[in-house]
C-alpha cells in the first residue's frame, strides 16, 4: 500500500471562477470509469486526479483545495454517503460530492439529497448528466457581500430575544402583561423556537427576579430518575441515591422553576406535579416530611397538549393548573424578515466566541438561508451560523461556508433518476420527505397535510423506502 | 400531533434480565432511533440511547433475522461439541481439543467473553493430553487475553507465564510473542511502564525471528504507547513508523487504522493538531475499508478527545455523536460506554449539570451487559470529576471512593494514583 505521490501546489481557496478551473478528485473508480470520465471532464477544461480508496483520498483531500469529488458507492450506499458527508464538512473549499450508484434507489436518492449530496448519478455514467452536475457546481457564479444586519445590543434587549416580525411583537406584548402576575405559564411552540429563552424574560421581568431561575428538561432525563431530579431524595433511597439530594423544586425557592418538554412526563409523576401545584409542599423520595414551596412555575412543551390529553397521555387537570396562561412561539418560518436579523446577531456573537470578525453574509447565502424549512426553527438557525463561522475564515460568509444540508438547495437533484423529468412516482416521493420533514417526522401530522390517511402515508414511505 | 415513539429505556424495563434474551436486547438497542428533528428539541444535545424510540413491528420485522443467527450461532457450538465428542470416541483428543476452541472462539467473536471462558477452560484440560502444546499454547494465550479484558490481571499474569514457558519449551516463537505481548499489556494496565516495555521487546525479538509480521506491527505498536506514556513522542512516532511498515506489508487494513489512531494520538500531545486530525481521519478511512465498526468507533472516540483537549467542543460532540451512532447499529456496548463517559465529560467542561443523563446511561449500560471492570473504575471517576467541576463535592467523592475501590481490587495502579489525587483536590 504505497502513499500517492507528492501533492501539486494547490491553487489559492477561490481561486476557481469558473468551471472550467474546476479541480476534481475521483476515488475508488475503476479503470473503465476512469478511461471514460477523463477526456469528459477534459472538455471542461478541468484538473482531475483518481485516487484508489478513501485512505488516500483523505490525504489527498487534506493537501489541497478540491472542487468536487467523484466516487462510486459501494455495497452500503447509505452507510457510504454519510461517511463522505462526514468527510468533507468543513474541508478547504468545501467540495461538493458527485455519487455514482448501481441502480440508485428511490430512497437512496432522496437521502443524498438530505445529505446535501450535489448529484447521484447512475451507473454507467452518461456525459450528459456529468458535465450538467459539474456544470452546477456554481463556480461561475459569483456572490455579492452583504453587511450584517444592524442588532445593536439593546435590540437583543435583557430578555435576549431578537425579531421584529408582527408574530414576535404579539409574543413581546404577552410576556410584558404576563411577567409582573406569579400566575404560571404554559409556553408552547415548535422545537428551536425559544421556550426557554421566553421563559427567563418572565422570570427576570417578575416578581420572583431576585430568586433563582431554575430549568428542568423532562424529556432529558431518564424516567427512573425524573422525580428525584424533581423533589430531591435522601441518601440510600435508592441504589444510585450516594448522598441528599435537594430536587430542582426546592433549589428554585422564591424563584422560578421552568419545566420544559412536560409531556414527556409518565402520569404518575404529573399526579405528583399536580399534588405540588395545588397544595404548595413536596416530600423528597425516601423522605416523610413535607417540605412548603414557594415558586413560580412556567412550563413549556412542543406538542400540543390537548391532544396529549384527548390521547390519555397528559393529565387534563394537571393542563388547567399550568395553562394559565398560555404563551405560543410561531416557527421561524412565520417570522419574515426576523431570520436575517438572527442570522446577524448570531454571526456576531459566535464570531466574538471563535475570535472572527463576520462582516457579512453573501446575497447567495442570505437566500439559500431563506429558502432552507428550519425544522429545528431558531436552534437550527443558530447551529448552522455557528457551524459557518467556524469555516469561515473572517469577512463575509459564503455559500461554501454553509453545511450540505443548506445547500442542497443550490444544486437540486431534479434529472438524478432518468433524464431532466422526474415520474410521478419520484415527485410524490420528493414531496412526501419534505412534508416530514415539515412536520418533525411526525407521521399524523404529514397524513394531515398531505390529505390522506395515516396507513396508507405509512405504506408509501416503505415502499420509497424513505 | 402524535406522541411520543415508545423509548429503549421502557422497552428494556419490560425485558427480563435473562441470559436467553440478550440478543433480543441488543436487537432493542440496535434498531432503535432517534426520533425525526428530535437534535432541535430542547432535550436534544442529552439524547441517550434510552430516549431513542423503539418501534415493536420493525423489531418484529428483523426477528426471524435475529432467530436465524442464534440458530446458526447455537449449531455452531452444538456441532463443535458434538465433533469433539466424535472425536474421544476415535480416540483422537486433538480435532477435539480444536473443536472446543472453535466454539470458543465462536462466543468470543460476539463479545460472550464469560461463555468463551468457559469453552476455552474445557479445551485447556483436554489439551493436557495432547502430545502436541500448541493448541495449549493457544488456549492459554486466549484465557489470558479474556482474563486481562475482565480485569483479573493476576489469573492473566498466570496464563501468560504458563504460555510462555511451553512455548519456549516447544521452540514456538510465535507463541512467546504473543505470551510477551500479554505480559506486557498486564504491566501497562497496572502502570509498569519499564516491565512493559522489557516484556514487548522480548516478544518483538520473537516475532522478529518468527518473521510474524502481524506480531510485529503490534508489538511495535505497544512499545510506542510505553513511549508515549514514558514521556517520548519522538521514540514513540519511530516505533508506530516501524509498525505501519509491518501491518502495510501484510495490508493489513485494520492494523494500519490502529496504528494511526496511535500517531494522532502522539502528533495531538506533540500539539501538532493538523497532522493528528490527518491521522485520525486517514485511520478512520482504513478502518472503513477494513470494515471494522468497533475500530471506526475506537478512533471517533480518540478524535472526539483530541478535539475536547482543544476545547473544540462542537467538533468533539459531532465526533462522538457519529460513534455513538456507530456503537448502537453495531451493539458495541463497551464502546457506547465510552462514548456516554466522555459525553459526560463534554458537558461537565460546559458546565451542563444535566450533563449527568449521561452517566447515568453509562452505569445502566454497565449494569446490562458483560462486565468489565476497569471501564466501570473509568466511568465512575469522570462521574465525580464532572460532580466536582458542578460544585458537588459530596457526591464528587461518593463517586471517585467507588472508582478507588474497583481500581484497588484490580490493581491498576496508575488509574489509582489518578484517582487518589482527585480525591486529594475535593478534599483541599
Amino acid at each position: 500500500m504505497p502513499n500517492p505521490p507528492a501533492p501539486k501546489a494547490p491553487p489559492a481557496p477561490g481561486a476557481a471562477e469558473s468551471p472550467s478551473s474546476l479541480r476534481l478528485l475521483g476515488v475508488g473508480l475503476d479503470g473503465p470509469l476512469t478511461h471514460s470520465l477523463r477526456p469528459w471532464v477534459m472538455e471542461l477544461q478541468a484538473q482531475v486526479e483518481f485516487v484508489a480508496d478513501l485512505p488516500h483520498a483523505v490525504r489527498r483531500l487534506a493537501a489541497g483545495h478540491w472542487d468536487v469529488v467523484l466516487t462510486v458507492l459501494g455495497e452500503h450506499p447509505d452507510e457510504d454517503l454519510h461517511w463522505w458527508a462526514n468527510a468533507l464538512r468543513g474541508r478547504p473549499g468545501a467540495p461538493r460530492l458527485i455519487a455514482f450508484a448501481h441502480r440508485p434507489s428511490m430512497g437512496l436518492a432522496l437521502r443524498a439529497e438530505q445529505l446535501g449530496t450535489h448529484d447521484l448519478l447512475a451507473l454507467p455514467v452518461r456525459r450528459e448528466e456529468l458535465l450538467r452536475a459539474l456544470r452546477r457546481v456554481g463556480r461561475g457564479t459569483s456572490e455579492v457581500a452583504v453587511p450584517l444586519e444592524a442588532t445593536a445590543d439593546e435590540d437583543a434587549g435583557r430578555y435576549a430575544l431578537v425579531g421584529q416580525s408582527p408574530a414576535m411583537l404579539e409574543v413581546y406584548k404577552l410576556i410584558a402583561r404576563v411577567a409582573p402576575s406569579t400566575a404560571t405559564v404554559l409556553v408552547q411552540g415548535e422545537s428551536g423556537t425559544g421556550k426557554e429563552v421566553v421563559a427567563r424574560a418572565i422570570h427576570a421581568n417578575g416578581p420572583k427576579a431576585s430568586g433563582p431561575f431554575v430549568a428542568l428538561n423532562c424529556a432529558a432525563i431518564p424516567e427512573n430518575l425524573l422525580e428525584s431530579e424533581l423533589f430531591g431524595h435522601e441518601k440510600g433511597a435508592f441504589s444510585g441515591a450516594v448522598t441528599r439530594k435537594i430536587g430542582r423544586f426546592e433549589l428554585a425557592k422564591g424563584g422560578t422553576l421552568f419545566l420544559d418538554e412536560i409531556a414527556d412526563m409518565t402520569l404518575p409523576l404529573q399526579a405528583k406535579i399536580l399534588r405540588a401545584v395545588q397544595e404548595r409542599e413536596i416530600e423528597r423520595v425516601g423522605g416523610g416530611d413535607p417540605i412548603p414551596i414557594d415558586v413560580r412555575l412556567i412550563a413549556a412543551s412542543n406538542r400540543e397538549l390537548r391532544d396529549a390529553i384527548q390521547q390519555g397521555r397528559f393529565r387534563e387537570d394537571l393542563y388547567y393548573r399550568l395553562a394559565v396562561v398560555i404563551v405560543r412561539l410561531p416557527r421561524l418560518s412565520d417570522r419574515g424578515n426576523d431570520l436575517t436579523l438572527l442570522a446577524a446577531y448570531f454571526a456576531r456573537q459566535f464570531g466574538a466566541q471563535y475570535g472572527k470578525e463576520v462582516t457579512g453574509f453573501s446575497d447567495r447565502t442570505l437566500e439559500l438561508l431563506t429558502a432552507h424549512r428550519w425544522v429545528g426553527n431558531v436552534r437550527e438557525l443558530r447551529n448552522v451560523i455557528e457551524q459557518a463561522v467556524i469555516v469561515a475564515d473572517a469577512g463575509t460568509v459564503l455559500v461554501e461556508h454553509l453545511p450540505d444540508e443548506i445547500r442542497g438547495h443550490e444544486g437540486s437533484l431534479s434529472g438524478t433518476m432518468a433524464g431532466e423529468l422526474a415520474t410521478l412516482a419520484e415527485a410524490e416521493a420528493r414531496h412526501i420527505a419534505r412534508v416530514l420533514a415539515h412536520a418533525g417526522g411526525q407521521i399524523g401530522a404529514a397524513a394531515t397535510i398531505l390529505g390522506i390517511h395515516r396507513n396508507t402515508l405509512t405504506r408509501k414511505i416503505r415502499e420509497y423506502g424513505l | 400531533m402524535t406522541g411520543p415513539a415508545l423509548r429503549v429505556e421502557r422497552a428494556l424495563r419490560l425485558l427480563p434480565d435473562l441470559e436467553a434474551l440478550t440478543p433480543l436486547r441488543a436487537l432493542v438497542v440496535a434498531t432503535s432511533r432517534a426520533e425525526a428533528g428530535a437534535q432541535w428539541a430542547s432535550s436534544g444535545p442529552y439524547l441517550t440511547l434510552g430516549k431513542r424510540g423503539v418501534e415493536p413491528g420493525q423489531l418484529r420485522r428483523r426477528l426471524d433475522d435475529m432467530l436465524e443467527q442464534i440458530s446458526e450461532h447455537l449449531s455452531v457450538l452444538y456441532h463443535a461439541y458434538i465433533d469433539a465428542l466424535e472425536a474421544l470416541a476415535a480416540g483422537d483428543p486433538a480435532p477435539a481439543v480444536a473443536a472446543l476452541l472453535r466454539a470458543g472462539r465462536s462466543e468470543e467473536g460476539p463479545g460472550r467473553l464469560s461463555q468463551a471462558r468457559v469453552w476455552y477452560e474445557v479445551a485447556l484440560k483436554l489439551a493436557d493430553e495432547l502430545q502436541d502444546r500448541r493448541p495449549e499454547i493457544e488456549i492459554l494465550g486466549s484465557l489470558g487475553r479474556l482474563a486481562r479484558t475482565q480485569g483479573h490481571f493476576q489469573q492473566g499474569a498466570r496464563y501468560f507465564q504458563r504460555c510462555l514457558a511451553l512455548a519456549e519449551a516447544e521452540f514456538d516463537q510465535s507463541g512467546v510473542a504473543e505470551a510477551c505481548a500479554g505480559l506486557g499489556s498486564l504491566a501497562a494496565a497496572q502502570g509498569q511502564w519499564a516491565g512493559a516495555r522489557s516484556w514487548y521487546r522480548r516478544g518483538l525479538t520473537a516475532a522478529q525471528s518468527a518473521r510474524d509480521l502481524k506480531r510485529i506491527g503490534h508489538l511495535y505498536h505497544r512499545l510506542a504507547s510505553v513511549d508515549f506514556h514514558e514521556g517520548d513522542p519522538a521514540a514513540a512516532l519511530e516505533n508506530l513508523q516501524e509498525a505501519r511498515r509491518s501491518v502495510e506489508a501484510i495490508q493489513d487494513a485494520e492494523g494500519l487504522a490502529r496504528v494511526l489512531a496511535a500517531q494522532g494520538d502522539v502528533e495531538s500531545e506533540q500539539g501538532h493538531a493538523d497532522a493528528a486530525a490527518l491521522s485520525y481521519r486517514e485511520g478512520l478511512a482504513w478502518a472503513r475499508r477494513a470494515s471494522a465498526p468497533a475500530v471506526e468507533c475506537a478512533i471517533l472516540i480518540r478524535l472526539a478527545e483530541f478535539h475536547l483537549k482543544g476545547d473544540r467542543f462542537h467538533e468533539a460532540e459531532e465526533e462522538l455523536r457519529r460513534a455513538e451512532q456507530t456503537a448502537i447499529a453495531h451493539t458495541l456496548s463497551r464502546r457506547l460506554v465510552q462514548v456516554y463517559t466522555l459525553m459526560g465529560r463534554l458537558r461537565g467542561r460546559q458546565k451542563d449539570e444535566t450533563g449527568f443523563v449521561f452517566f447515568e446511561q453509562a452505569i445502566e449500560l454497565c449494569r446490562v451487559t458483560e462486565r468489565v471492570p476497569s471501564a466501570e473504575g473509568r466511568l465512575y471517576r469522570e462521574y465525580g470529576n464532572f460532580r466536582s467541576l458542578l460544585g458537588s463535592p459530596d457526591e464528587a467523592r461518593a463517586y471517585l471512593e467507588k472508582a478507588r475501590a474497583i481500581f484497588e481490587s484490580l490493581g491498576e495502579t496508575g488509574e489509582l494514583e489518578g484517582v487518589e489525587a482527585d480525591l486529594e483536590r475535593i478534599a483541599g
